[in-house]
């Protein structure tokens, strides 16, 4: 796997859409991850991410409806694609080999929340 | 959800930077994103600062190339449009090559004048900046309150006397040991007792050198940043029979500058110095200049150098001391100890780094000096440069006949305009950068010529990243700003208009075009006018009648034997009598600038109680009136045959008016140890620079003057053989010391040096202005003169001679040139007299300056323009009219 093809924030993103589905757009990702994340996060940034995920071939886009919120303007609806499964699914498997062969104690404060 | 048809409205200008640098593509999306989070953020919060705060960080994150119109660097489509632009640009250059030659040479002269003038600039202002703690240096200045007014000096009376004890202290060492927040401190004076620093000889074996130096406490080291080629900073000035040499001064005695450590140098043949460091030469930029340094106690407490005038004092301040605070200290410290002084002193403390630039003293404070100099150059230096760029503008624009047939032609074809823009800049930049590098070449041509009249060695810096993102800077600029009014100009002609035939700059553009070689023409004879008034300032100085004869005389120090009377008089005696020499006598100050004045106590016959007059003091043989050629208006002059004439004094006319004193000769007047006679009154004569008015003026004769000058008058045209008789005569009567001779009147123009400076460079740089408008005059012309071909031939079909069509030609750009002149001539007018105001004697503003400044612009215009008219009014209609 080349693992610099997908960022920290990007996979989080990418997360995040999958959540949403079939109703995934810039603003609600942007909201969702706000309130997971704790932290401020712009529109623009999500949007440039998913940009750069659509571009990398993990997701793919279709214009939606517009809607009076937006001031008459369409949004763009975002879903995971084929490849984009597969790399979550990558990483989520690197991520969970890596947790099984940490022994106890390793970590300090796991082991007193497994107590 | 806000229930209302009408969402709430984010700030629209953040909408609108949005909507200029966003993709068009992609905007409808962004829009909407942004809006609808906003009023999700609305809903949520009421703070108003906090929602625009929050939509501003919306704002600037899609401010990212990502989303941004034109930067996508993997569009191959740019590279290659860029590459277009850049062979159309110069096919465009080449088609019109007289006004691209125009347009690049005027441009580059401009930016050479600009260049030129940066490095002098540059060096000016960069002086002393070179020291490690150039930060925390400090140099004293005290200002005096008399009843006349305030007055400022930074050279500090070394010591004073502390009425709680006994003893002088020094100034440096008491502050020093008084306020901790001095680090260090330290006194420096350059070693003269004659206006002009003087040279000492030094000796090794038979070799002998004369050398100016300084004297410095033995903290020096510490505080500048002068580096050491051998010895220790710390110790290099700490013992009494220290010296610390320059590295040529080590290489003129020593193979090599390791050689001199240790050695031995001989000092006026009075004393011994071992030599304890060598530095390396002092440069340019450092205002402090000195060949040696040796050591301040030294010279303090053994009298061998007793300097009264020329001693400053500067501070090493510790990084975290506030100079306010400390200055604030200062204004007392000197209170506490002086209820002997008279007068009101108080202390304050300047950066060391702006003494070179402020040194002139207002009411007492360091306010301004050669800053102004170079403010004003600043000022021309960007003057110029706007006149280059006007020039390019007015050419591009004056051009848009053809250019607007092409633009229009694109625009049909089906260009953007955003590609028309860049085409036009392209261009603009491409000559510019042409102009810079024919600019970089000239200046580097120019180096020795502007170092040799700023007196100063200017090199370009080709060395520093700053001085290329200087150049960088300025090609970006002038290009954009000389390119981007024709390029939105010419690019929003409407295409049918144009290719109708309907061409001409109208409005707006037409005005601007009219406004912008007035404003040229303006700067242009706004130089010309200072130019003109500037030297014949320095004419006037040169040639003012100072009231005594500085031709023909030489000045020599009175050092070694000739200190002692006899060995004088004997060589006075052989010198009258040797071949060129008309006169010698001895004066103890310099004729071209008596310098210190002085404060009672003088008294007089008949004096006032509490009245006083501070003299311009000079001790003189019997023979200074006549050498001088001063003229007497009443009385006699000193008369060796008159044995009482010993303690006779002489006064000037001014110094009688001070003095209130009516039918003066035979009165007494008492000075120094001295009371005699008054017995002649000499009439005024300027005895220091122009600057200043004529102040008044005690001389008496003093028999054993064993300081100050020889005064050497040469017969006119004999110059040559006067100076092989001194050589001789000095070898003989003081062979331990090197002869050496300065011209009075030489030193007498090197107190004018920044006029000098100023009036060299405003002439080079007024008439390179001229030439630049004229330059961009006769491009209009051209431009003009294309345009109006057909015009023209019909005029001439229908009958009009030659003469109306020169008229007709020319009043229009004539019509601009009055009116230049109406706005250049009272904004020169009050900037110059201004300038003359810094002299008590001046040359007066008069009306022709500015008639002339007029008609050498009209002539010079009227060239220009009539080569170009006399084409056309000659040309044959035939061919100007054969395509209709």
């Amino acid at each position: 796997m080349r693992r610099s093809d997908l960022g920290e924030f990007e996979e989080l993103v990418l997360l995040t859409i999958a959540t949403q589905f079939p109703d995934a757009y810039s603003v609600a990702i942007a909201e969702a991850l706000e309130k997971d994340l704790k932290r401020t996060i712009t529109t623009g940034a999500t949007h440039a991410a998913m940009q750069r995920l659509e571009k990398k071939g993990y997701l793919t886009s279709r214009m939606g409806e517009s809607t009076a919120e937006r001031g008459g303007r369409r949004k763009r609806l975002y879903a995971v694609t084929v490849a984009g499964g597969k790399i979550l699914e990558e990483v989520r498997q690197i991520r969970e080999t890596l947790w099984s062969r940490i022994a106890p104690g390793a970590i300090p404060e796991i082991q007193s929340l497994q107590k | 959800m806000s229930k209302s048809n009408k969402p709430y409205l984010p700030p629209r200008w953040l909408d609108q930077i949005l909507k200029v640098c966003c993709d068009p593509d992609q905007l409808e999306e962004i829009m909407g994103n942004l809006h609808e989070r906003y009023q999700l953020r609305k809903v949520r919060s009421s703070n108003k600062v906090m929602l625009f705060w929050f939509y501003f960080r919306e704002v600037l994150a899609y401010l990212r190339p990502q989303f941004s119109r034109r930067i996508r660097i993997d569009n191959p489509n740019h590279l290659t449009m860029i590459e277009r632009h850049l062979k159309t640009s110069t096919r465009s250059i080449l088609r019109n090559k007289t006004l691209s030659l125009i347009n690049i040479g005027g441009l580059a002269l401009g930016i050479t004048c600009f260049l030129c003038l940066y490095l002098w600039i540059d060096a000016e202002t960069s002086v002393n900046k070179f020291h490690k703690h150039a930060e925390e240096l400090y140099t004293v200045y005290f200002t005096e309150t008399t009843p006349q007014g305030k007055y400022g000096n930074y050279e500090i009376p070394f010591n004073y006397v502390d009425t709680n004890m006994d003893g002088s202290k020094i100034l440096a060492n008491e502050l020093k040991a008084q306020f901790p927040e001095i680090r260090e401190a330290t006194t420096y004076a350059t070693s003269y007792e004659l206006p002009w620093g003087h040279a000492c000889t030094f000796r090794l074996k038979d070799k002998r050198q004369k050398f100016e130096g300084s004297v410095a406490g033995p903290g020096f080291f510490r505080l500048f940043s002068f580096p050491l080629l051998a010895g220790d900073p710390e110790t290099a000035l700490s013992t009494r029979s220290g010296i610390a040499i320059s590295r040529s001064m080590a290489e003129s005695f020593f193979d090599s500058h390791s050689d001199a450590m240790g050695q031995t140098l001989r000092y006026e043949n009075v004393r011994d110095f071992v030599i304890t460091a060598v530095f390396e030469d002092v440069k340019d930029n450092s205002s402090l200049q000195f060949d040696y340094l040796i050591n301040w106690d030294l010279t303090h407490n053994d009298n061998i150098l007793l300097s009264s005038s020329g001693i400053n004092t500067f501070l090493l301040l510790e990084k975290s001391a506030s100079p306010e605070a400390l200055q604030a200290k200062l204004q007392d410290f000197l209170q506490d100890r002086l209820n002997s002084w008279e007068m009101d002193v108080t202390l304050g403390i300047q950066p060391f780094k702006d003494q070179y630039l402020i040194s002139n003293f207002v009411e007492g404070k360091p306010l301004n000096g050669r800053i102004e100099y170079i403010r004003i150059f600043s000022v021309v230096a960007f003057f110029i440069l706007l006149v280059a760029c006007i020039n390019f503008m007015n050419l591009v624009t004056a051009q848009s006949i053809k250019k607007a047939k092409e633009m229009s032609i694109r625009k049909v074809i089906g260009s953007s305009r955003y590609s028309l823009i860049m085409q036009s800049l392209t261009e603009s930049i491409l000559m510019t950068v042409i102009a810079m590098i024919l600019a970089l070449m000239l200046t580097w041509n120019f180096q020795p010529i502007i170092s040799e009249i700023t007196g100063k060695h200017l090199i370009m810096p080709l060395h520093l990243a700053s001085f290329w993102t200087l150049i960088l800077m300025l090609v970006v600029s002038i290009g954009c700003v000389s390119g981007f009014y024709p390029a939105l100009f010419l690019s929003s002609v409407k295409p049918n208009l144009v290719l109708q035939r309907n061409s001409k700059p109208k409005g707006k553009s037409a005005w601007l075009q009219k406004g912008l070689v007035i404003l040229q023409f303006s700067i242009s004879m706004l130089l010309m006018v200072a130019t003109i008034v500037v030297s014949r300032q320095t004419h006037f100085i040169q040639n003012t009648h100072l009231g005594y004869d500085k031709e023909n005389l030489i000045a020599v120090r009175i050092e070694g034997k000739l200190t002692e009377r006899q060995q004088y008089l004997l060589l006075k005696q052989e010198l009258q009598q040797m071949p060129g020499i008309q006169l010698v006598d001895r004066s103890s100050e310099a004729p071209h600038n008596m310098g210190f004045e002085m404060m009672p106590p003088f008294e007089w016959q008949g004096q006032a109680k509490g009245e006083g007059v501070s003299f311009l003091p000079t001790s003189v043989g019997y023979d200074f009136v006549e050498i001088m050629n001063l003229q007497i208006k009443e009385g006699r002059n000193f008369d060796r045959r008159i044995a009482s004439d010993s303690t006779a004094f002489m006064v000037n006319e001014i110094a009688l008016k001070q003095m209130n004193m009516t039918d003066p000769i035979g009165k007494w007047i008492s000075a120094w140890d001295k009371r005699g006679p008054i017995i002649g009154i000499l009439k005024d004569y300027h005895a220091s620079s122009l600057h200043d008015p004529i102040k008044p003026l005690i001389v008496d004769v003093k028999e054993d003057l064993d300081f100050g000058l020889i005064l050497v008058k040469t017969q006119p045209g004999a110059t040559i053989e006067a100076l092989s008789s001194m050589e001789k005569a000095f070898q003989e009567f003081n062979p331990n010391f090197p002869l050496a001779y300065s011209f009075v009147d030489d030193e007498y123009s090197a107190l004018y040096n920044s006029e000098m400076i100023i009036n060299k460079l405003s002439n080079a740089f007024a008439s390179l202005a001229m030439v630049i408008s004229c330059l961009g005059l006769l491009g209009l012309a051209i431009s003009a003169a294309a345009s109006r071909i057909k015009e023209m031939g019909i005029r001439k079909v229908l009958g009009a001679s030659v003469s109306n069509i020169l008229t007709l030609f020319s009043s229009g750009f004539l019509r601009l040139i009055a009116t230049a002149f109406l706005i250049a001539t009272p904004v020169s007018w009050w900037l110059l007299n201004t300038w003359l105001d810094g002299f008590a004697y001046r040359v007066h503003l008069s009306w022709w300056i500015f008639i002339v400044t007029g008609l050498i612009t009209l002539v010079l215009a009227l060239l220009t323009i009539g080569i170009q008219a006399m084409k056309t009014a000659a040309s044959n209609p035939v061919t100007a009219l054969r395509s209709e």
